[in-house]
């Protein structure tokens, strides 16, 4: 393989790439959009005071808790109450005991559960906690009469709340490289369709050389700018090594996927039609960052899900090498497979 | 005395069921234009992907100067151009920057690119994106992108199909052009007359194997039946025609009895086409 072939190649390929208006149209004006995008969504956590609460008998310190400025919504069970505190739906929970009002009126001290999200505020966990003991007091006249056991479901987030932009950070990473995907595919398919790939394979050019050179164009194309919206948005002000490394074996990955959609094209139109499909499942790991609880643990068999889980870890909680290197591995492994079996399936077209 | 360029010996490609070229053995002299004709499906394409690399043969050897092709593909590459029958060139691209990449790719290093496409008759459009060429300029485009590399053998798939008198004629020109050069050309073409004009010898396929080779000469000696057309005129003034086969014991009786009874206004001889000799060998035509 000549390395002179194969930059022969990749200038070739890049001068197509961009003289296609547009693919060039598209890969700007995206960049520019989710950068807007980014910067247009709130750089501050929306607090609103809603509480699920789950109670048997609701209590009338409850019942006046709505004049307090606190919205209940009534649960129908202590799980469906836990459900949608992880799910992001409450800031958080309070589970009244069947026995708790008889408990009051004996004068013995009656105990509320409450439950916060991961990400609710630590004031605001102590806010509900002050108020709830408020309302004991006005209701019984005496203080400490109710104790009020706090607990955090699932990782404790309190003084380290995402805002949604940086939440949405790994989401449009993703989806600048699945763009960059397409604009790949296109560029093969094309080739294929017009068979300028034939005219290729009679010169000294070998095929291997055929494949590091759009593997290596590939791969840049996405790498760039992902790397440019990161540094614009202020995503690698944390770990940027293991930012720069994940999205470099995302950008992998997706030219992985870029030669399997082109294998299954013959224009821009079956290359939407096959890269969309491929975009949606590779999105929806994302939408776990966004919506806590919102998909379950089969989300792991999609590859995308190593890149958001690093990238969201290491850019929002400044995660190191030691709890993120088991992610980058499968990634790399991930990469691997799709690559070897992208060219697999596009040489047979070549050919 | 020139050795051979191109070697076929028991050449085999099947796909599936279909035995798309079978056990073909021919040889092309170095300097040689050889004609290769069929009708579509007959196999040519097959073979010259065989030939240039494209195909690895299921049977047989191809041998291109000197080199088994299947096993020196990179290195024979290197000494021939392809000039495929449908356009394939990069589109968005000007001529020069299409001839420019290909060079580059066959690692010549200095390349007079334009000089090139002054000699296919491009000069002046040379900056030009080709998707606003006509179809003779890409056709010319393709023949010169063919010989960027200076090739020993060229192998040509209908260089002049669909093209306008003088386009073609230039392509023809440029051809023997290369033949003097002492480039190999192998000819792929439906065009009987060209095939008749510019090869050496012709080989006919038909249904995977080859049914004649030879020079166009002997072919249509050992084929071909020639003939003596005359017009004569009636007595009550019609214009009617006389054919007399030549090469045959009552020919030159035929001859005195025309010019002794009748009135001839025109004679002229008519030898056989390519196209009639493969209709004689094979029972159909090159066009089907």
């Amino acid at each position: 393989m000549s390395w002179q072939i194969v930059r022969a190649l990749i200038a070739k390929d890049f001068k197509l790439y961009f003289r296609n208006r547009f693919i060039a149209l598209i890969t700007v004006l995206g960049l520019v959009a989710y950068i807007a995008i980014y910067f247009v969504m709130p750089q501050t956590v929306d607090e609103t005071l809603e509480l699920a609460v789950y109670a048997p008998v609701l209590p009338p310190i409850l019942e006046q808790a709505g004049s307090q400025g606190l919205e209940l919504v009534l649960m129908e069970s202590e799980e469906q109450l836990k459900e949608a505190v992880v799910g992001g739906e409450y800031l958080a929970g309070v589970v009244v005991p069947p026995d708790f009002m008889d408990k009051l009126m004996s004068g013995e001290k009656g105990q509320l559960d409450v439950y916060f999200g991961a990400d609710t505020p630590e004031e605001l966990q102590d806010s509900i906690t002050v108020l709830l003991e408020e309302l004991a007091y006005l209701q019984t006249g005496q203080m400490l009469s109710v104790r009020v056991s706090p607990e955090v479901l699932g990782r404790d987030m309190v003084g380290i709340q995402i805002p949604m932009r940086d939440r949405l950070l790994p989401m449009l990473a993703v989806i600048i490289l699945m763009m960059e995907m397409l604009g790949l595919a296109s560029l093969i398919s094309s080739e294929v369709v017009g068979r300028t790939v034939q005219a290729l394979l009679i010169t000294p050019m070998t095929i291997r050389g055929l494949f590091a050179a759009k593997l290596i164009m590939g791969v840049s194309l996405a790498f760039v700018q992902v790397m440019l919206f990161m540094a614009v948005t202020g995503g690698l002000s944390q770990q940027p090594l293991i930012i720069i490394l994940a999205l470099l074996l995302g950008a992998i990955m997706v030219t992985g996927i870029g030669f399997l959609v082109a294998s299954g094209s013959k224009e821009m139109t079956t290359v939407i039609a096959w890269g969309m499909p491929a975009m949606i499942i590779l999105s929806v790991p994302a939408f776990g960052v966004l919506a806590p609880g919102t998909v379950s643990d089969w989300v792991k068999a999609v590859p995308s899900y190593y890149l958001v889980d690093a990238v969201y870890q290491a850019a929002n909680f400044n995660a190191g090498w030691s709890d993120i290197w088991d992610n980058l591995l499968i990634l790399l492994g991930f990469d691997i497979f799709l690559v070897w079996l992208g060219i697999t399936v596009l040489g047979r077209k070549f050919r | 005395m020139a050795g051979d360029a191109i070697i076929a010996e028991e050449l085999t490609y099947w796909y599936g069921e279909l035995v798309a070229v079978d056990h073909v053995t021919f040889n092309v002299a170095e300097g040689e234009i050889l004609g290769f004709l069929g009708p579509n499906g007959a196999g040519k394409t097959t073979a010259i992907k065989m030939l240039t690399g494209q195909l690895r043969p299921k049977a047989g050897k191809a041998t291109l100067l000197g080199m088994d092709v299947a096993r020196n593909v990179d290195k024979v590459q290197g000494d021939m151009g392809v000039c495929f029958e449908d356009t394939n060139l990069y589109e968005q691209m000007s001529a020069i920057e299409n001839l420019r990449l290909f060079a580059r790719l066959f690692g010549i290093g200095r390349f007079d690119a334009d000089a090139l496409l002054r000699r296919v008759g491009l000069g002046g459009r040379e900056k030009d994106r080709v998707e606003t060429y006509s179809k003779g300029m890409k056709q010319r485009l393709m023949v010169a992108r063919s010989m960027v590399n200076r090739p020993r053998v060229l192998f040509l798939d209908e260089p002049t199909a669909g093209l306008d008198p003088t386009s073609a004629e230039s392509i023809r020109n440029i051809i023997l052009e290369e033949r003097a050069r002492g480039a190999t050309v192998f000819l792929t073409t439906h065009d009987m007359m060209e095939a008749d004009k510019l090869s050496d010898r012709v080989a006919f396929m038909d249904q995977g194997k080859i049914v004649a080779l030879d020079t166009p000469h002997n072919l249509k000696q050992q084929y071909g039946k020639r003939a003596l057309k005359a017009k004569i005129s009636t007595e009550s003034g019609e214009l009617e025609d006389r054919e007399i086969t030549l090469d045959t014991p009552e020919t030159p009786n035929a001859i005195q009895r025309l010019f002794a009874e009748e009135n001839v206004i025109t004679v002229h001889s008519e030898e056989a086409t390519l196209e009639d000799i493969f209709i004689d060998i094979t029972g159909r035509g090159l066009i089907e």
